[in-house]
């Protein structure tokens, strides 16, 4: 990799996935857009400062740096890459055994930081004979509210999580997506700045996860920030564009999707091209330096004339292949990337990575 | 483990009440130790049979009590070594007119065996750690510890209110219990009822806060509780020299047992307790061993993580 795209990657608040060069001291940062900090200026929502966990021998998170100041970010990764102790020690669960955690500039660990923060667990256990109203009162009274006040944000919460006319009975005859619903009800209830949603669609059937995530880009609106860890990355693609992405207990890349597809220029990109004459298409390209690879006869659907292109450096690609289609008059009905997904970049990054 | 300590209670208010019914902690209905399987006469009756006129009578062959031994036959011969020996055989009938001796007796062979042995000893601390250590114990169990972790409350203050809320329930389960034994015991397990109860109560808070504790920082509670119980406080409590001054049992015993000397019951007849502290000792230790306990426990959980996955 070049100096230049070293730079690139850095500015993008992207770093390489591990197995090529590691990083362990790049700051991350996501807020939106790019915002340089002041000494004068707010302290982030919550920011990881060279954060390593130890469970034993075992090391959870190695020096994890990140900073969040608002909007949507999905967290995703790999069974055992750190996910839920970056949660937990956002939320104050866990401390770190070196570095710091902080919640405008609270020690997460700290009691009152839990006040900035909503917690939505990945776990599904209730007080199970109490009723999903009951449960979430509760935990309204434990913030420390009024009787009055309690009822009136249990009747606000559970009105925006749309359970305000199921919420009597008792959670042990909650379905799943009843029980998430009364999870996020009581991280909502006393209206933190960060929301941490440990797989908060799981089990959510669809029109039910379209509600949420339409809730949650409201929130989002609303200026609240929200980390979402989630297996889903179709769901989390609809709803944010920016994700961090895990693996063995290190931050792989922090950015939106593109950037970190750009920012891979040395990996291979496949593209679907539906073009008359493949054939002479696939000579035209096997000639340009970025293309790896030609398959002729993708297993498309009978009567498609199309081809797959293996080309690393996308960006180029892209713009040499517009000069022949253009010189060529190629007829290109349509040209779809294959692997921008973020299931296709995770693999990239964790598969190369080895096991995580 | 509430139904083990409810059936451990119902098996003690059993035994009680057979034991009492046939006046095993009674000097006077108990079966002599000298009786043989032919004639077992209760100590009242093997009493009446030393005193001059039953072992004349017997002399003569005219009584229905067992043949007398070499010591206890008269000797008109020599009158003096006779009058001797039907002094010293009139001893046991002279005990058994002494209502004040036949009293204490029977009361602090009941305190010994029930309220200090086996009350004390098992029954207490079992119920106290059934309940105190659910506290955190079957919160950690279900995995709903999460919700009251992630509330903006510190830690400590959690744990504080836990034991609190644990407290009546200890109290009520405990002192409940000791009732229900006292009641079985009759008469006697009633003054002990009266004399006893503030020591266990403050056995109660003490052990509370100690299966609490337990309770907040292990994760088989129970299983630690049950070690220390009859290992620790069984053992420890009983053994001479200063080590027994760790347990709680300890404390709480001295209090019961200074109770009852002071209610003028001899001492002696607690042949475990002679080594008690004085009870202005035994209240301080019951008092502030709560107090540091709990405080200690605030300090730890405060300072320990939770993971929701465990």
């Amino acid at each position: 990799m070049s100096e230049e795209s070293k730079t690139d990657l850095r500015r993008a608040g992207v770093v390489r996935p591990l197995m090529n060069s590691i990083v362990p001291n790049e700051v991350h940062v996501h807020q939106g857009g790019s915002r340089a900090r002041s000494p004068n200026s707010v302290e982030p929502l919550l920011l990881f400062e060279q954060v390593s966990k130890w469970y034993g021998s075992v090391l959870a998170l190695n020096q994890v740096t990140l900073e969040l100041t608002g909007g949507i970010t999905g967290l995703v990764g790999a069974n055992g890459a750190g996910k839920s102790t970056l949660l937990r020690m956002a939320n104050g669960q866990l401390k770190p055994t070196l570095g710091r955690v902080s919640v405008r500039g609270t020690d997460a660990w700290d009691w009152k930081a839990r006040r900035l923060v909503g917690y939505c667990p990945d776990i599904d256990a209730f007080y199970e004979d109490l009723s999903g109203r009951r449960f979430v009162w509760t935990m309204a009274r434990l913030c420390g509210y009024t009787r009055a006040e309690s009822n009136r944000r249990t009747e606000a919460v559970l009105e925006r999580v749309g359970m305000s006319g199921r919420a009597d009975r008792k959670l042990r005859g909650y379905s799943k997506g009843m029980r998430q619903r009364i999870k996020l009800a009581q991280a909502l209830l006393h209206d933190p700045e960060l929301l941490i949603l440990d797989e908060p669609l799981s089990g959510i059937d669809p029109i039910g996860r379209q509600e949420l995530l339409e809730l949650f880009q409201a929130l989002a609106a609303q200026g609240k920030c929200l980390l979402i860890s989630s297996h889903e990355l179709e769901a989390l693609e609809k709803l944010t564009n920016h994700v961090v992405i895990m693996a063995r207990g290190r931050i792989a890349a922090v950015g939106t999707l593109q950037q970190i597809r750009e920012m891979l220029d040395d990996h291979p990109v496949s593209v679907r091209i539906d073009v008359d004459r493949p054939r002479e298409v696939a000579r035209l390209l096997l000639g340009l330096p970025e293309v790896l690879a030609v398959d002729v006869a993708p297993k498309l659907g009978a009567g498609v004339e199309a081809i797959v292109v293996k080309a690393r450096n996308p960006k180029r690609f892209f713009e040499l292949f517009g000069q022949i289609a253009v010189e060529h008059q190629l007829n290109v009905r349509q040209l779809e990337p294959l692997d921008e997904s973020a299931h296709a970049i995770l693999g990239y990054l964790l598969g190369g990575s080895g096991r995580t | 483990m509430g139904w083990v300590s409810a059936g451990l209670l119902g098996l003690v208010i059993m035994w009680v009440t057979v034991m009492v019914s046939r006046g095993v902690w009674d000097v006077e209905t108990q079966r002599s130790r000298l009786s043989d399987k032919q004639y077992r006469p209760s100590n009242k009756q093997d009493a009446k049979r030393l005193l001059p006129t039953s072992r004349y009578r017997d002399l003569g062959g005219g009584g229905e009590n067992r043949p007398l031994r070499a010591h206890e036959l008269p000797n008109p011969l020599n009158p003096t070594e006779d009058a001797l020996a039907s002094l010293v055989l009139s001893v046991p009938h002279a005990a058994m007119q002494d209502e004040g001796f036949l009293k204490s007796r029977k009361f602090m062979k009941y305190s010994r065996y029930v309220v200090l042995l086996v009350f004390t000893g098992f029954v207490l601390p079992l119920f106290t750690l059934t309940y105190a250590s659910g506290a955190f114990g079957t919160e950690r169990e279900s995995r709903s510890l999460v919700w009251l972790m992630t509330r903006p409350i510190p830690r400590s203050g959690i744990y504080l209110a836990k034991y609190l809320g644990t407290l009546p329930w200890c109290l009520a389960f405990g002192l409940g219990g000791f009732v229900a034994v006292c009641l079985a015991g009759g008469d006697v397990g009633r003054e002990a009822l009266t004399r006893y109860w503030p020591a266990a109560a403050m056995g109660t808070v003490a052990f509370a806060s100690l299966f609490h504790l337990i309770g907040a920082i292990f994760r088989r509670p129970v299983v630690v509780g049950l070690v220390y119980v009859f290992f620790f406080e069984t053992v420890v409590a009983v053994l001479p020299g200063s080590l027994k001054l760790l347990s709680l049992t300890f404390y709480a015993r001295s209090l019961m047992y200074n109770e009852a000397v002071s209610a003028g019951h001899p001492g002696q007849m607690l042949p475990t307790m002679t080594e008690a502290v004085s009870s202005e000792t035994a209240w301080a230790v019951l008092a502030l061993a709560p107090v540091l306990i709990t405080l200690l426990g605030m300090w730890l959980f405060s300072r320990s993580e939770y993971r929701d996955d465990e």
